[in-house]
């Protein structure tokens, strides 16, 4: 990159190793930031809509995941050119708050940039572009917003809400069993759900995987599954009325934290010693059973001397349980988490119908269940599927699934799904263009084009001729005065995506259209890249 | 001069570069322009971004300080330019690009002065007497606000922070920002405005005008251990405990060792050491404090006590939160719990854990001594946020400064063009080479309007000359015309459209410019040295994290 020449021709070095510098201005920079976030928006846009693909995606260690997630996809990727990594971030930031429509805002941004490339070779300064894609995002928030129905979330045994599940599962792996996982998600969010506040913490949902039986078999706990099993084969397999003894500290003889020896001088000490440490083992048990407690879950392992004291004395314990879970079951059964055996105490105890092992397939694997615990405020999802990969990518289907269910929860306004919102906003939009009079008719016009791109992109993926059956919708839409009629993925027959029944939340639609504006405003603003000269 | 065979003296190491004499400066004056083309495009409210990528990490911003910090300028004279850019950043925040091209631009007019053989230093003469009436005439020109009732101050003030922010990415969002940096502003101690007082806290997801202002402090949930979910996350009028101290069962002393003679003693060592920290935590609740936070680690059994026992409790609080925190409740940071004071706790009027995007934020709200702000700033893309933090930062010194000076101009290029209108009339009744010198002064202010109207795809010309006749009707009329980027005719009355900005901000950009072009200008001999050997050893290692492939051959 060089900068000047001086009287003679020589050339000045003005910046720190200036000679490995690449420096790109004004259209040059535009279009070469535009063509390597399109090519993003490109790989994902085939995983768009019910009939999307799956992409394999293999890490550096050789770990390969399938997923249709567009969030995953990206960031799987691992995607080094700085513009490109903007559209991650996008899609991330979508997942974050939303946690659904990581794909579709990652096509539109794809698409919105797309227009501005022509638009920019049509002479248009890039910040009149931005302007006008920006009084078009505003267009279409307001056009969505009234367009959007609410949803009564109650009715019909929470109807609307399945069938918004199903909407977000239906174009995963798993979409099969979409009506199944769609009313495990349901129950899961509803169980944990503070309908007063309308606020769902998601952390109280867990959800486990298991390799092995089928997607069919994933079912919901309403309580903790840990994947932990008794310390003891010959302790009871099931304990019912439980009364459950959290511990966070071993069952060993306290050590000291700091530096210590014991110096043993003669052979009554080290008898004495040895009692003493026997002592503690049976202090200890004595000490859980004497409050009452049934069942022993410690943070910490125990050797196999106080695991036969243990068993001697019927108590069944669980050792190695990982912190997130004692706080999970703390919060589940009221327990309080005990970090010394000398503070027991029956009120501390927490409470919970029944604890048992249960056993999958063949194989000799056990999970511990704690069910009907006593402030159950906590759910766990089992997933099932044939293999590692499958249960991945159920488990993160699912997520999805469940994060729909929260923003329906928080707001249940719903637009219909299929393109027919992207279709009706345009429509939209291309009116409110004809109305200005400024250069950005022209941008406000191509945001209009963009969001027909989704239906197209839709259609596309479906096998449909995606220029007629974006027409034919867009037709009967502005014929009809009805801007549910989509696209119909599924050749169900009919357009109108009331019947069909694809609900989408309006948060997920908002939130999409206002970030890929966003993200392609800040694309837009940069005329000027310098970096190192392998970019 | 060698014919007569003098012996050549070696004054200077070999190697040593030196250049002198007129075509020194010429050559300074060249780099200077090639830095200030840089930032040129940013001017403005069409400015545009600049996207640097240093090593794995990539900016893109509008600022120009910003900018020319990341291009890592090693042009001596080149860097006199990003010295001023810093200066007028950590002065008043604002204006760094409009700094650095005026004074490119005053060496730009000097060049032919120089080339034609006037005395650099005749030159330096005439800039600073034009300098010295460019300022007073600012000062005659500017606004007072001072008298103005309380209302229309703070609508100055946000009229103020949106025109520092109207060429930002925030521009759109201009009007919700400023009364967010406005009330930020507002809740500082008047008299000393610290800055630091205000937290700019940034998460991911969201919109940008998710954003929100905190009345008091708020900081992201700190590491945690088991137990501390079932900590109460609110609390009316709570009673803060801060601490410089770590709650949790360890030696006490790194390198004890304790002997033990008895196995009977051995109880009596571990119970010692439970009663250690037992005796802290009970002294801390026993003072009634309700919210517990501390730079140290909290322990997990720390948490599990204070869960018990309905206390909220936070580890590992950054330094900075921490005194913020100290601020706005109005308590004391304690280093030992031993004579614990229930006087030393701060409150606050609400204290709750509130999900923010994919976060969890301890909110602090309704202090009473609040004398402190936070920013939480939502956005889509991480560079996005880092971008708005800074416009917010430029906003926030813009109106700190106003709060403080009180006097106002008009933006726009107007102030510049009046004070160019003010100098060339000033010329005509000079005699000498200063005429030509005043002269050029008053050009070189015409880069300002020139470059924003450049910038926004305006015919310059055009509105050059559109403004040069307005303002050349003198009086109170054409006074504020500047450039207007919106209207058909691309000048307004940038007064009325409220493109206002301190007097402060155009002073200082005024000085430093001015003195960085005498600078520049007084420079007549470079003499660079050798780089040492050392420094050439070191070469490879510049440029961390490539392989040293081309190295090799």
């Amino acid at each position: 990159m060089s900068l000047a020449f001086d009287d003679y021709g020589r050339p000045y070095i003005i910046l720190r190793d200036q000679g490995q510098k690449k420096r790109m201005k004004g259209l040059e920079a535009y279009k070469s930031n535009i063509l390597a976030a399109k090519a993003v928006a490109n790989t994902l846009s085939s995983s768009l809509g019910p009939k999307g693909m799956d992409k394999m995606l293999v890490s550096p260690d050789g770990d390969v995941s399938v997923t249709n997630d567009g969030a995953t996809i990206v960031e799987k990727m691992e995607i080094q050119h700085p513009t490109a990594k903007l559209l991650v971030e996008l899609s991330q930031s979508q997942d974050a708050e939303i946690g659904d429509g990581t794909t579709g805002v990652v096509v539109l941004a794809g698409k919105l940039l797309e227009q501005a490339l022509t638009l920019l070779d049509k002479g248009i300064h890039p910040l009149k572009i931005s302007d006008g894609f920006d009084r078009a995002c505003d267009v279409a928030i307001k056009h969505l917003e009234t367009i959007s129905e609410e949803i009564d979330i109650q009715a019909n045994e929470h109807e609307a809400l399945i069938q918004a599940a199903c909407t977000a599962l239906g174009s995963k792996v798993v979409s099969k069993r979409k009506r199944e996982l769609g009313k495990i998600a349901v129950t899961a969010v509803l169980d944990v759900a503070d309908l007063a506040r309308r606020d769902v913490n998601l952390d109280l949902i867990k959800i486990q995987t298991k390799t092995g039986g089928s997607v069919e078999d994933t079912r919901l706990i309403s309580g903790i599954l840990i994947d932990k099993d008794m310390s003891h084969p010959q302790m009871p397999k099931e304990v019912n009325d439980a009364r459950i003894c959290l511990l966070t500290c071993p069952f060993e003889p306290p050590k000291p934290k700091t530096k210590h020896n014991i110096n043993i001088s003669s052979a009554e000490d080290y008898k004495k010693l040895y009692q003493q440490e026997q002592q503690y083992f049976v202090d200890m048990v004595k000490l859980v059973k004497a409050s009452g407690a049934n069942i022993a879950l410690c943070q910490w392992g125990f050797d196999d001397e106080a695991n036969h004291l243990l068993l001697q004395n019927e108590l069944p314990a669980v050792r190695w349980v990982s912190g997130t879970d004692v706080e999970l079951i703390a919060m589940a059964t009221g327990a309080r988490i005990i970090p010394r055996f000398q503070e027991i105490t029956p009120e501390k105890l927490g409470k919970a119908g029944c604890v048992k092992e249960v056993q999958f397939g063949t194989s000799n694997e056990r999970m511990l269940v704690i069910e009907n615990c006593q402030c159950t405020k906590a759910v766990t999802i089992l997933i099932r599927g044939g293999s590692q990969m499958i249960v991945d990518e159920a488990k993160r289907s699912i997520h999805d699934a469940i994060c729909v269910i929260r923003n329906l929860i928080k707001d249940n306004r719903i637009v219909y799904g299929g393109g027919s919102a992207e279709l009706a906003c345009a429509i939209q939009v291309l009116q409110y263009a004809d109305e200005v009079s400024s250069v950005e008719q022209y941008a406000i016009r191509s945001f209009a084009d963009a969001l027909e791109g989704i239906p197209c992109c839709l259609a596309d993926n479906c096998g449909l001729n995606p220029i007629t059956s974006v027409a034919q919708a867009k037709s009967r839409q502005l014929k009809e005065n009805n801007p549910r009629i989509g696209i119909d993925c599924m050749e169900l027959g009919t357009t109108d995506m009331k019947e069909q029944r694809i609900y989408e939340t309006l948060s997920s639609k908002k939130q999409q259209i206002q970030l890929a504006t966003q993200v392609v405003k800040m694309i837009l603003k940069i005329d000027d890249v310098i970096a190192p000269d392998d970019y | 001069m060698s014919q007569f065979l003098q012996p050549t003296i070696l004054l200077l190491r070999e190697g040593t570069d030196t250049s002198q004499g007129r075509a020194q400066i010429v050559s300074n004056i060249n780099a200077v322009q090639a830095v200030a083309d840089v930032v040129k495009s940013t001017l403005g409210p069409r400015g545009m971004d600049k996207m640097i990528q240093t090593g794995p990490k990539v900016t893109i911003s509008n600022d120009g300080a910003t900018i020319l910090n990341l291009l890592e300028v090693v042009h001596p004279a080149a860097r006199v330019l990003v010295d001023i850019a810093k200066s007028q950043d950590d002065e008043v925040g604002d204006g760094t690009t409009s700094t650095t091209l005026l004074a490119a631009e005053l060496l730009k007019e000097a060049k032919p002065f120089i080339e034609e053989g006037i005395h650099p230093q005749i030159v330096i003469q005439g800039y600073r007497k034009a300098l010295e009436l460019a300022l007073e005439k600012l000062e005659g020109f500017s606004i007072n606000i001072s008298k103005d009732s309380i209302e229309s101050k703070r609508d100055t003030l946000i009229k103020c922070a949106q025109t520092a922010l109207n060429s930002k990415l925030l521009a759109n969002t201009k009007q919700f920002f400023s009364e967010l940096v406005v009330s930020a502003v507002e809740k500082l101690d008047p008299n000393i405005l610290d800055r630091d007082l205000i937290g700019i806290k940034n998460v991911t997801g969201g919109n940008i005008t998710d954003s929100f202002l905190v009345d008091g402090v708020a900081f992201k949930k700190t590491f945690s251990y088991a137990g501390f979910e079932q900590q109460p996350k609110r609390f009316e009028n709570p009673k803060i405990c801060l601490l410089n101290l770590e709650l949790e069962l360890k030696s006490e002393k790194e390198n004890a060792e304790i002997r033990i003679e008895k196995p009977e003693e051995y109880q009596s060592i571990v119970d010692a050491e439970w009663a250690l920290i037992y005796e802290k935590l009970e002294i801390i609740v026993k003072a009634g404090a309700q919210i517990v936070l501390s730079k140290l680690p909290i322990g997990d059994l720390a948490t599990q006590y204070f869960a018990d026992r309905n206390i909220f409790c936070a580890g590992r609080v950054a330094q900075e939160d921490l005194l913020r925190v100290q601020k706005a409740t109005g308590g004391q940071v304690q280093t030992t719990v031993n004579g614990l004071n229930p006087e030393t706790f701060g409150t606050c009027g609400l204290f709750e854990e509130v999900q923010v995007g994919a976060e969890r934020y301890n909110l602090f709200k309704n202090c009473p001594q609040s004398r402190t702000a936070t920013i939480v700033l939502r956005g889509g893309a991480e560079q996005f946020i880092q971008e708005a933090e800074r416009s917010l930062n430029d906003a926030i010194m813009i109106v700190r400064r106003c709060f403080k000076a009180n006097k106002i101009v008009a933006g726009g290029g107007a102030i510049e063009l009046e004070i160019s209108r003010f100098l060339r009339h000033y010329a005509r009744s000079v005699t000498g080479k200063t005429q030509y010198i005043v002269n050029s002064f008053a050009k070189a202010l015409e880069v300002i309007p020139r470059t924003i109207a450049e910038n926004a795809g305006l015919n310059s010309i055009e509105i050059m000359n559109k403004l040069r006749q307005k303002h050349a009707q003198g009086g109170e009329e054409g006074r504020w015309y500047g450039v207007d980027i919106n209207g058909a005719s691309g000048v307004c009355d940038t007064h009325q459209s409220f493109v206002w900005e301190p007097t402060l901000v155009k002073r200082n950009a005024l000085c430093s410019a001015t003195e960085a072009a005498c600078a520049i200008l007084s420079i007549d001999e470079t003499v660079k040295n050798p780089k040492s050997d050392q420094d050439t050893k070191m070469k490879p290692k510049g440029q961390p994290g490539r392989p040293p492939m081309g190295m090799r051959r």
